[in-house]
C-alpha cells in the first residue's frame, strides 16, 4: 500500500514538473508582449528596453527557466501585471471562495446522487426509478452557463429571492453591528444559486453511477444470503448493498473532476463569484501571464492530487484490489 | 481497470459484419433512450440541412451578416422573424439553424479526430506493451485529468488563433485519452485470443495483425466512444464561445448565448435566451442517450466509463 | 457497524446543508448605510492603488479621487483650471521657465502640501522613468522649489503639452514616497520595486480617501476632512464634498449592476449602460439618464507600407464603402457618434469640421458605385465588375491591381469578441462589404496583446480595427499617430504614414504654446490626414449613464460622463 502511494506520488510530481515546463515554453512562445501596455510609445527604443529589462523579461531563456523553477519551488509565482501584487497572494485570497462553493456542491451532489441512486436501483423499473433516471439524464446534460443564466433570470430577477451575482453584501460587511453569523448567512444567501447550478449539473452523474453499481451489487451472492437470512429489506439495502456500491461513485468523483472544474470556471464567471476560475478567465483575457499561469498550475495540481486521493481511497476501500 | 478488461465474447468472435449490425440494430431499436436520442438527432440534422434555406429566401436571413432593414433592435417573435431578431436585427431562427450545422461540424469532426487518435494510441499501447505502453498511458493519464476548456481557453488567448478548426483540433488533442484507455484494454484482451496467435504463427506482420485482426474488433467500441466525444466537443466549443473566446465568424449556439448575455438582453429577451440553450442541452442529451443505448447494445460492462467530460 | 455510521454522517451533513440553504434564502437585503454615503456600482474593482501602476480604467477612477494635479480641465471646456495651484502658471519667456504658486492645501494625513512634494513627484518620474508619465517630463530640465509654496519648471524647449499634460500630473506626498524611492534606488531593478510597492493607505490631497477595501467586493472611500476645496469656489462651482463618503460596489456583470440601480441598491452605475438595458430603465421615474460624448476614437487602419494600401485611391474607396451609419446604428445600437475626423467632435476647440467625408449618407448601392468609380479611375479591373454595364450593382469578383496582377487576400485584424464585441463585429461587416466589391478581405480576431505586437513591433499586418478609449483632450496624439519619426518599432505611427509636409506642420504644432496658433495647425493636420486616409475614423461611443434621482442631485456632465471629480465634489442629497 505504502509503495503504491509512493509510486503514484512520484508520478504526480513528474507530471507536475512536465506541466510546469510546458507552461513555461507556451508562455514564452506566445506572441503578444505583456509589457507593451506599460511601454509608453513616446519612449525611444532605448528607454523602452530599459523598461522591459526592469520588468524582468530580458534575461536569457535558460536563466528565466531556472529562475522560474526555483521561484515556483519556493512558492513564488511572481507578480501579477495587473494587480502589481504577488500572484500567490491573489490566489490565496480567491482559493477559499472556490473551495467553499465547490466542495459544498460536490458533497451535496454526491450525497443526494448516492441516496437517490440507491432508491432508483431499489425500485428498478418503477415510476420512481424512471423519473429519477430521466431527471438526472436531463439535468446532467443541460448547458451549464445557460442553466446558470436561467436560474438567475427566474430566481433572482423575477422572484427576487437571491442576489444576482457576487459573494457578499457590502452593507453587511461594513456595518460593525453585524456579527459573524449575519455575515455567514449573507454568504450562504449569495451562494444558493451558484450552488444550485453546480448541484443540478452534477447530481445526475452520481445518481446514474450509483444506480448501476447498486444493480450490480444486488446480483451478488451475499445479498441473496442476506435475504435468505430474513433480514429486512431496509437493512439489506442500507447495510449490505449500499456500502459496496459506493466504490464506483468514488472513482467517478475523481474522473469527473476535470469536467467539474471547467464548469466551476463558467459558474464563477456567470455569478461573478470571486474564485480561482473567474480569476483565470479574467487573467487570460487580460494577458496577465503570471496570474494565468499560476492559477492554471494550481488547478492542475488540485486535479492531480484529488485523483491521487481517489485512487488511494479506492484501494483502501476495496479490499479486492491489491497492489 | 481490471473490471473493464473482460470483453464480451460476441465481440471477439468475428461475425460477418452485416449479421452483427442487424443484430445490434434490433437490440438498439428496442431501447427507448436510443430511439428518443435518434429522433432528436434526426431533428437536429434536419435543422442543419435547412440552415441553407433562409439566406436563399432573403439576404436578411443570413445568420451572420443579414439584417432586417426595418429592425434596429432586438424584437420578439413575429411572422417575419419566427423567433424574433437579435440586437442588430438579425434573424434568431436562421442563427439557430446555422448553429445546428456548426454543432454537428464541431462535434463530429472533433470526436472523429479524437477517436482516431485514441484508437491509434490505444491499439499501439495495448499491442506493443512495455515501455511504449507506459509512456503512452502515462501521457493519456496526464491529459485526461486536465480541464480541457481551461486549457483551450489559455491557448486561445496566448496564440490568438480562434479559427473554428483550430478549436476543433485542440478539442480532439485533449479528448483522446479516455478512448485510448478503453481501446487499450480491449486490445490487451484480444491479444490473448487464439486467433491472434494463429495469425502470428502464420507469419503475419505486426501491421497486418493490428489492422486486419485487432482493428475490426475494437471499432464498434471506438464508435461508441465517439458519441460521448461528440457531446464533450459540443459542450467545450459552446463554453468557449460563451466566454467570448470562440470564432466570431461562426454563428454557434454558444456564440448566440454570449451575444444575449454580453449585450444585456438576458432579462428582456427570453425569446433569444431560451432557444440556443435548449438546443445545446438537447443535442448533448440526444448524443448522450444514443451513447447509452449503444453502450447497452455493445457491452453493459463498459457503462461506468461512459462519463461525460 | 461502519455502514450505519456512514449513514448517520450522511444524514447529518444533508440536514445541515438543507438548514443552511433555508437560512440563506430567508436572509433579507443588507442593512442600509448612512444616507449620506453614495453607493456606486462598478464592474471591476481597482487592480492596484499604486498610482504609478494603476493604468486600467477601474483603478484610475479611484486613484483620481485620491491624488490630484496642479491643474484640471474645466467641465465646460478645454481651459485649465487651477486646482492645487493658486493661479495660472507664469511664463518667463527669456529663460523658458514657468512658475506656479500653490494653494494652501493639506494631505489626507493632515500634513501640509508644499513645493517640496511637487518637486519630489517630478524628480521621481524622471529618475525612475515611470511608464506613461516620463514622456511628459522629458523636456523638463529642472524643477525647483523657490519657497514653500512656489515651484519653478525649467524647460529645454517650448512644448505645448507642458501646459496641457505635464501640469496635469498627479502629485504624491514626499513623506510617503521618499522612503520607497530610497529603498528602491539601491535595488537591481528600481522601477520594478517602485511599481510593486503596495500602497495600503494612499495619502492624497483629493476629496476622498481610502477607508476600507474588501477585495473583490467593495471599496469604501471616506470624504477627506482635510480637502482644500471645501467651501472654495473653483470654475464657478462651490465644492463640497457634501457627502460623507462613497462605496464602490463591484458587480462583475452589467446585469447585476443595472438591476441594482433599478432596485435602488445603488445610486449610480459608473459605466456606460448598454442599449439592451436602456429600454428597461427608460420608463423608471426614479432614474435619470445622462448621455455624454466621450473622448475616444475607433478606426480602421491600413498598413501603408504594402500594396494595395499604399495607394490612396484604394484607401479612399474602402473609406467610401465602409458604412459608419450601419456600424453605429446596428452594432452599437446608436450609442455612438460618427467620426469624420480623427479628433472627437466633442473636443470642440480642436475638432475640424471641414474634412472630406467619404460616402457620408450614401445608400449601399451608391457606395458601391462611388467606390467603383474611384477604383476604376485608378486603373483597377475586375473579372466581374461590381457595377454592371447597365449600371446595376452586382457581386464583384476577381479584382486586379492597376498593374494587372490579382489582389492577394488580406486580413483585417480585430480584437477578440470577449475584449470588444463591437470591434470584432465591425471587422466582420467590413469584410463582407469589401467582398461584395470583389476585394478579398478576411476579418480575423486576435488576442489583443498578440495583435498589438504584430501591428506595433513586427509591423506584419494588412489592416486592423483598433480604438483609443480615452484620448487626452490635448491633440498631441495626432502628431504621434502620423509623424514619420514615430514610424519605428513600438512607435505610435502604426500605419507607416510618411509625409514631410505633415511632419513639418506637426512639429510646428508641438512647439506652439499659443492655443489659437495651435488650433489652426491642428485643423490643418486633420485636413491633410483625411485627404490621405491612412486611418478611416469610424465612431466615438456615447456614454449613457444612469443615476437615482431620488438619492442625489447636482451631477456635472463632462466629456466622458458624469462620473468625474466635479460631480463627486458637488452632489447633494435629494430632498
Amino acid at each position: 500500500m505504502r509503495k503504491f502511494i509512493l509510486k503514484r506520488l512520484v508520478q504526480v510530481v513528474v507530471i507536475l514538473f512536465l506541466i510546469l515546463t510546458i507552461l513555461f515554453v507556451l508562455f514564452r512562445l506566445a506572441p503578444g508582449d505583456p509589457v507593451s501596455r506599460l511601454v509608453d510609445p513616446n519612449l525611444t527604443p532605448e528607454e523602452a528596453d530599459h523598461l522591459i529589462e526592469q520588468m524582468g523579461l530580458k534575461e536569457p531563456i535558460w536563466t528565466q527557466y531556472l529562475m522560474y523553477l526555483k521561484n515556483i519551488g519556493s512558492g513564488e509565482f511572481g507578480y501579477s501585471f495587473h494587480y502589481g501584487e504577488p500572484v500567490a497572494k491573489i490566489i490565496w485570497q480567491r482559493l477559499p471562495n472556490t473551495l467553499m462553493l465547490f466542495t459544498t456542491a460536490v458533497i451535496l451532489a454526491a450525497l443526494v446522487g448516492i441516496s437517490w441512486g440507491k432508491l432508483a436501483a431499489w425500485k428498478k423499473g418503477k415510476l420512481t426509478d424512471n423519473l429519477l433516471t430521466i431527471a438526472s439524464l436531463v439535468t446532467h446534460t443541460l448547458f451549464l452557463p445557460w442553466l446558470a443564466l436561467l436560474l438567475v433570470w427566474v430566481f433572482a430577477y423575477h422572484l427576487g429571492w437571491c442576489p444576482i451575482t457576487g459573494m457578499i453584501t457590502d452593507e453587511v460587511w461594513l456595518d460593525p453591528a453585524c456579527g459573524f453569523f449575519t455575515k455567514f448567512i449573507d454568504v450562504v444567501h449569495h451562494m444558493v444559486l451558484p450552488l444550485a447550478t453546480l448541484f443540478l449539473i452534477h447530481f445526475g452523474s452520481y445518481l446514474l453511477v450509483m444506480r448501476s453499481s447498486m444493480l450490480e451489487t444486488l446480483k451478488e451472492d451475499y445479498i441473496l444470503l442476506a435475504r435468505a437470512k430474513g433480514l429486512s429489506e431496509r437493512a439489506i439495502r442500507n447495510q449490505h448493498a449500499a456500502p459496496n456500491a459506493w466504490l464506483p461513485v468514488v472513482t467517478s468523483v475523481g474522473l469527473s473532476l476535470a469536467f467539474s472544474i471547467n464548469g466551476g470556471a463558467l459558474t464563477e464567471t456567470v455569478f461573478s463569484w470571486p474564485g480561482i476560475g473567474r480569476e483565470l478567465v479574467m487573467a487570460v483575457s487580460q494577458n496577465d501571464y503570471p496570474l494565468a499561469q499560476a492559477s492554471f498550475l494550481l488547478v492542475a495540481a488540485v486535479v492531480l492530487l484529488s485523483n491521487l486521493v481517489v485512487d488511494v481511497l479506492y484501494a483502501y476501500l476495496d479490499p479486492r484490489i491489491r497492489y | 481497470m481490471s473490471k473493464m478488461l473482460k470483453a464480451s465474447p460476441q465481440l471477439a468472435r468475428r461475425h460477418p459484419w452485416q449479421e452483427r449490425l442487424a443484430e445490434d440494430w434490433r437490440v438498439f431499436r428496442g431501447n427507448l433512450l436510443g430511439r428518443i436520442g435518434m429522433g432528436l438527432l434526426i431533428l437536429f440534422g434536419l435543422m442543419a440541412v435547412c440552415s441553407y434555406i433562409p439566406p436563399m429566401v432573403n439576404a436578411m436571413y443570413h445568420p451572420m451578416t443579414g439584417v432586417d432593414p426595418l429592425v434596429l433592435k432586438a424584437t420578439p417573435p413575429s411572422l417575419r422573424h419566427w423567433l424574433g431578431t437579435d440586437f442588430m436585427g438579425r434573424d434568431i431562427f436562421s442563427q439557430l439553424l446555422a448553429g445546428a450545422r456548426v454543432a454537428f461540424m464541431v462535434g463530429v469532426s472533433a470526436a472523429f479526430m479524437a477517436v482516431v487518435l485514441g484508437t491509434a494510441f490505444g491499439m499501439t499501447a495495448g499491442y506493443m506493451g512495455g515501455f511504449t505502453e507506459t509512456v503512452l498511458m502515462r501521457l493519456a493519464d496526464m491529459i485526461m485529468v486536465m480541464p480541457t476548456l481551461l486549457i483551450i481557453l489559455m491557448l486561445a488567448a496566448l496564440f490568438g488563433k480562434l479559427n473554428i478548426w483550430t478549436i476543433v483540433l485542440m478539442i480532439a488533442l485533449f479528448r483522446w485519452p479516455s478512448v485510448s484507455r478503453v481501446i487499450r484494454a480491449q486490445t490487451l484482451s484480444l491479444k490473448q485470443r487464439p486467433f491472434i496467435d494463429a495469425a502470428r504463427v502464420a507469419g503475419a506482420s505486426h501491421t497486418r495483425i493490428i489492422f486486419r485482426h485487432i482493428m475490426p474488433n475494437v471499432l464498434p467500441l471506438a464508435f461508441l466512444y465517439m458519441t460521448f466525444r461528440v457531446t464533450a466537443a459540443i459542450v467545450i466549443e459552446a463554453g468557449l464561445a460563451f466566454l467570448g473566446f470562440g470564432d466570431p465568424g461562426t454563428v454557434s449556439w454558444g456564440m448566440m448565448l454570449q451575444w444575449v448575455w454580453k449585450t444585456g438582453h438576458m432579462f428582456t429577451a427570453p425569446y433569444w435566451l431560451l432557444p440556443p440553450g435548449i438546443c445545446i442541452s438537447l443535442i448533448t442529451l440526444s448524443f448522450y442517450m444514443l451513447g447509452r443505448a449503444m453502450d447497452e447494445v455493445l457491452d453493459p460492462r463498459l457503462r461506468e466509463e461512459g462519463q461525460r467530460e | 457497524m461502519a455502514a450505519s455510521v456512514a449513514e448517520k454522517v450522511r444524514r447529518a451533513l444533508l440536514g445541515a446543508t438543507a438548514a443552511l440553504l433555508c437560512l440563506g434564502l430567508s436572509a433579507g437585503p443588507g442593512l442600509a448605510l448612512s444616507d449620506d454615503i453614495i453607493r456606486v456600482g462598478v464592474l471591476e474593482e481597482p487592480k492596484s492603488l499604486n498610482l504609478w501602476l494603476a493604468n486600467d480604467t477601474w483603478s484610475q477612477r479611484v486613484v483620481d479621487l485620491i491624488y490630484e494635479p496642479l491643474y484640471v480641465h474645466s467641465p465646460k471646456g478645454p481651459e485649465l483650471v487651477p486646482w492645487l495651484a493658486a493661479g495660472q502658471p507664469q511664463l518667463d519667456a527669456a529663460n523658458l521657465t514657468y512658475t506656479v504658486k500653490l494653494r494652501p492645501a493639506k494631505w489626507s494625513d493632515g500634513s501640509e502640501l508644499t513645493a517640496a512634494d511637487v518637486v519630489f513627484t517630478g524628480q521621481l518620474i524622471q529618475n525612475f522613468q515611470i511608464p506613461l508619465q516620463s514622456s511628459k517630463w522629458k523636456f523638463i530640465k529642472k524643477v525647483e522649489a523657490l519657497d514653500k509654496h512656489t515651484v519653478r519648471y525649467w524647460l529645454t524647449r517650448p512644448k505645448a503639452i507642458f501646459l496641457t499634460r505635464t501640469l496635469l500630473t498627479p502629485i504624491v506626498q514626499k513623506k510617503q514616497w521618499e522612503p520607497v524611492a530610497k529603498a528602491a534606488q539601491g535595488k537591481q531593478k528600481p522601477l520594478q520595486v517602485l511599481l510593486r510597492f503596495k500602497v495600503d493607505k494612499p495619502v492624497g490631497t483629493g476629496p476622498f480617501m481610502l477607508a476600507s477595501w474588501k477585495k473583490g467586493v467593495f471599496v469604501y472611500l471616506q470624504a477627506n476632512p482635510h480637502f482644500f476645496g471645501r467651501q472654495q469656489t473653483i470654475a464657478g462651482y462651490t465644492l463640497g464634498p457634501y457627502i460623507k463618503g462613497m462605496i464602490l460596489k463591484v458587480f462583475g456583470t452589467a446585469d447585476a449592476a443595472v438591476l441594482a440601480l433599478r432596485k435602488g441598491e445603488i445610486d449610480y452605475y459608473w459605466n456606460s449602460i448598454q442599449p439592451g438595458y436602456i429600454q428597461q430603465i427608460k420608463g423608471d421615474p426614479n432614474i435619470k439618464l445622462f448621455v455624454n460624448k466621450k473622448s475616444a476614437l475607433y478606426f480602421l487602419g491600413f498598413n501603408l507600407r504594402k500594396a494595395p494600401f499604399n495607394d490612396v485611391n484604394f484607401r479612399r474607396a474602402v473609406a467610401t464603402l465602409v458604412s459608419k451609419e450601419f456600424i453605429i446604428k446596428r452594432i452599437l445600437q446608436g450609442e455612438a457618434e460618427v467620426m469624420h475626423s480623427l479628433i472627437p467632435p466633442g473636443n470642440e476647440f480642436y475638432y475640424n469640421d471641414q474634412v472630406p467625408r467619404y460616402g457620408n449618407g450614401l445608400s449601399w448601392n451608391d457606395r458601391v458605385k462611388a467606390a467603383y468609380a474611384i477604383l476604376k479611375k485608378a486603373g483597377y479591373t475586375w473579372q466581374v465588375p461590381p457595377v454592371s454595364a447597365s449600371g446595376e450593382v452586382v457581386k464583384g469578383q476577381g479584382i486586379r491591381l492597376p498593374g494587372g496582377q490579382p489582389m492577394a487576400e488580406f486580413t483585417i485584424l480585430t480584437p477578440p469578441a470577449d475584449y470588444d464585441p463591437h470591434r470584432a463585429m465591425s471587422g466582420q461587416m467590413i469584410q463582407e462589404w469589401l467582398r461584395a466589391m470583389g476585394i478579398p478581405a478576411l476579418s480575423r480576431p486576435m488576442a489583443f496583446g498578440a495583435m498589438v505586437q504584430r501591428i506595433k513591433d513586427q509591423r506584419n499586418f494588412d489592416c486592423f480595427v483598433l480604438g483609443y478609449a480615452k484620448l487626452s483632450l490635448d491633440p498631441g496624439y495626432l502628431r504621434a499617430f502620423f509623424h514619420s519619426a514615430m514610424d519605428r518599432p513600438r512607435g505610435y505611427n502604426m500605419s507607416g504614414y510618411r509625409n514631410p509636409d505633415f511632419d513639418r506642420v506637426a512639429d510646428e504644432s508641438e512647439n506652439a504654446m499659443d492655443p489659437a496658433v495651435r488650433q489652426k495647425l491642428i485643423h490643418k493636420m486633420q485636413a491633410m490626414i483625411m485627404q490621405e486616409v491612412p486611418y478611416v475614423p469610424l465612431y466615438n461611443p456615447l456614454v449613457v449613464e444612469g443615476v437615482r434621482k431620488d438619492r442625489f442631485t447636482g451631477w456635472v456632465s463632462e466629456l466622458g460622463g458624469v462620473g468625474n471629480e466635479w460631480s463627486f465634489c458637488l452632489i447633494k442629497r435629494a430632498k
